[in-house]
């Protein structure tokens, strides 16, 4: 197990000390920042600081001294945004930092997704998102869609305003064993339960799980829709994933 | 508070006595967003989208949280967008069973200069359908219930006009000219607040929704603080602050702005948003949209009532507009239990 000190770079050191506080949490951390060189820490400290210029020229630059695109994606890149989504779930960041971190982020990524697509590098899984119909909001899912293709998840990105139909028809057209739909409105969330019941109703839930997410999406109301699960940041959206691709995989087999 | 030695009280004065902190013969039941369903829309033939564009429609569809519901207030303004579409805003109209959105993926200014105020903005289809919508209302309602306008503040328009993601990603990179849009912006709120006013407007419900779902307290006191003290000594009419989500952390500072009432969420329990606003102004909710009122029955949506009443809660009503499909039945036992609760307090 690695030690605060073993991590050279003295912003995260600082980020760890003042926001990370579950201890489970803080030793994955350390780990994974002492693991990484110095290179990979300064493009973390980037990005949890919202810079994406910096993240934009350390991406660049690590890749033309011959460094993997998937080092700097797990080790520069995801490192910083976990600190990011835990600083997030604890409110001591808000959306606005947020989106500035997820700029960075993209910013990193652009010059890592080409790479990474011409490879052939098997995928995690592939998910279906998007954000129900009636409602226009698309932040928490865009973030949540940013850190799945970053654990190795292809996602196909519905947009907002979707309807059951375009719900069902992306499923079945990609073979896609998990659907993410995303609401903000308290107005529009019963469109996530009216949008399982198509799922029922034309025999495919049994095909596929489905997660639900919105700042008011709670997991009592996750289960009255009869969704497979909730998670409240993006990171939780990640873990859900992985869980439930097991669990269909283990059902699948059974 | 209410008072068991005041002889009963019509739906208006008993709403304007709660928004003044007066005493009432039992706490109210309003409406400050929207209670209207497709059930109460089937029932007088005032389906959306048209109701949200004809004045008699929604007129209309609005008088049965009165005449159907027994709420104590009636609230023609369904949605969020009506002055954004006069401000030039493109709007997803919907149909009967979905709410019209601002189309914010395409917005209509990207820099403060870009702000103006278009020189039909009162007179706009969907600006002048809810003046006339309130005039109507006033003549068949005027002294029995409280007629309830809407107009949207700064930062509900900041994300309509700029698209939500680049105006908080500008509230970040460059908080001069934030304040520079929100000033600019905030004549678009009082000049349609005091357009309802003069249309026979009761009391306003001014929306801003700087949530803390989306942005920390001191967003709050650094952007809007000022703003909205402003607003309360600029519009000469009880206002509604309306803000969804989490807003605990920020009510003490809304408590000091001069509004009359704040609107708040389930997500903020009633009792320690009594002690965050500390007496300093009344509020209004807060029962659960998508876990009671749209998926549980009347029994649920009781209980959750006499518990804002067991806290205190200065008046009663839905937390937000009311998912579309929510039950009549369950909306008409909001009314019914605050009656029943107080009945037993003085029995």
């Amino acid at each position: 197990m690695a030690a605060l000190n073993d991590i050279a770079n003295d912003f995260l050191k600082d980020e760890i000390e003042e926001f990370i506080e579950r201890p489970h949490e803080r030793t994955r951390i350390i780990d994974a920042f002492a693991r990484a060189t110095p290179a990979m820490q300064e493009i973390s400290a980037a990005l949890i600081d919202g810079d994406n210029g910096t993240v934009d020229t350390l991406t660049r630059a690590a890749l033309d001294d011959g460094i993997e695109a998937l080092e700097v994606m797990d080790d520069g890149l995801i490192a910083g945004m976990s600190v990011v989504g835990i600083k997030f779930r604890e409110n001591f960041i808000f959306v606005p930092e947020v989106l500035a971190c997820a700029r960075a982020m993209k910013a990193g990524m652009a010059h890592i997704e080409p790479i990474l697509s011409a490879s052939g590098i098997e995928p995690v899984g592939t998910v279906i998102m998007g954000t129900v119909k009636g409602d226009l909001h698309d932040i928490g899912k865009n973030l949540c869609i940013m850190m799945l293709r970053g654990a190795g998840f292809v996602v196909h990105d519905l947009g907002v305003d979707t309807s059951e139909d375009e719900f069902m028809d992306a499923v079945e057209e990609h073979e896609a064993p998990l659907l993410g739909m995303s609401a903000l409105l308290t107005t529009t969330m019963p469109n996530m339960g009216k949008t399982i019941d198509a799922f029922i109703d034309n025999d495919m839930r049994e095909d596929v799980k489905i997660m639900v997410g919105g700042a008011s999406v709670t997991q009592e109301f996750a289960d009255d829709m009869g969704a497979d699960g909730t998670a409240e940041d993006a990171v939780g959206c990640v873990e859900l994933a992985q869980r439930l691709l097991v669990e269909l995989k283990q059902e699948q087999d059974a | 508070m209410s008072d068991n030695t005041i002889k009963q009280m019509k739906g208006r004065d008993r709403v304007l006595a709660a928004l003044k902190g007066e005493p009432v013969d039992r706490t109210p039941v309003c409406n400050p967003t929207s209670v209207a369903t497709v059930e109460l829309m089937d029932l007088v033939e005032a389906p959306f989208p048209d109701a949200n564009r004809d004045p008699e429609l929604m007129a209309r569809l609005a008088a049965t949280s009165y005449t159907e519901l027994g709420f104590d207030t009636i609230m023609p303004v369904f949605t969020i967008i009506q002055e954004s579409s006069a401000l030039g805003c493109k709007i997803q109209w919907e149909q009967k069973d979905n709410w019209p959105t601002v189309q914010m993926r395409e917005p209509i200014w990207t820099d403060v200069d870009d702000i103006k105020l278009p020189p039909d903005f009162l007179t706009h289809q969907d600006t002048k359908c809810v003046l006339d919508a309130i005039s109507k209302l006033k003549k068949e309602y005027g002294d029995e219930v409280a007629v309830i306008g809407k107009t949207m503040g700064p930062w509900s328009l900041g994300y309509h006009c700029f698209g939500v993601e680049p105006f908080l990603l500008m509230s970040l990179d460059d908080p001069g000219r934030t304040h520079l849009a929100l000033d600019r912006m905030k004549e678009a709120t009082v000049e349609f607040g005091i357009a309802q006013i003069e249309a026979g407007a009761d009391a306003l419900t001014l929306p801003d929704h700087a949530t803390g779902d989306l942005v920390s307290s001191d967003y709050y006191r650094r952007f809007l603080r000022d703003l909205h003290i402003e607003m309360a000594e600029r519009i000469p009419i009880p206002l509604i602050m309306h803000i969804c989500g989490r807003t605990v952390d920020r009510m003490g500072y809304i408590a000091e702005t001069g509004f009359a009432a704040f609107h708040f969420d389930s997500k903020n329990k009633p009792q320690e948003s009594m002690e965050a606003v500390d007496g300093k102004i009344s509020l209004v909710g807060n029962i659960n949209n998508p876990e009671t009122l749209f998926a549980r029955g009347p029994e649920e949506v009781c209980m959750e009532v006499h518990q804002n009443l067991e806290h205190g809660i200065h008046m009663v009503g839905p937390e937000c507009a009311v998912p579309l499909q929510a039950s009549v039945e369950n909306l008409k036992a909001i009314p019914q239990a605050v009656k029943d609760w107080h009945k037993a307090h003085t029995a």
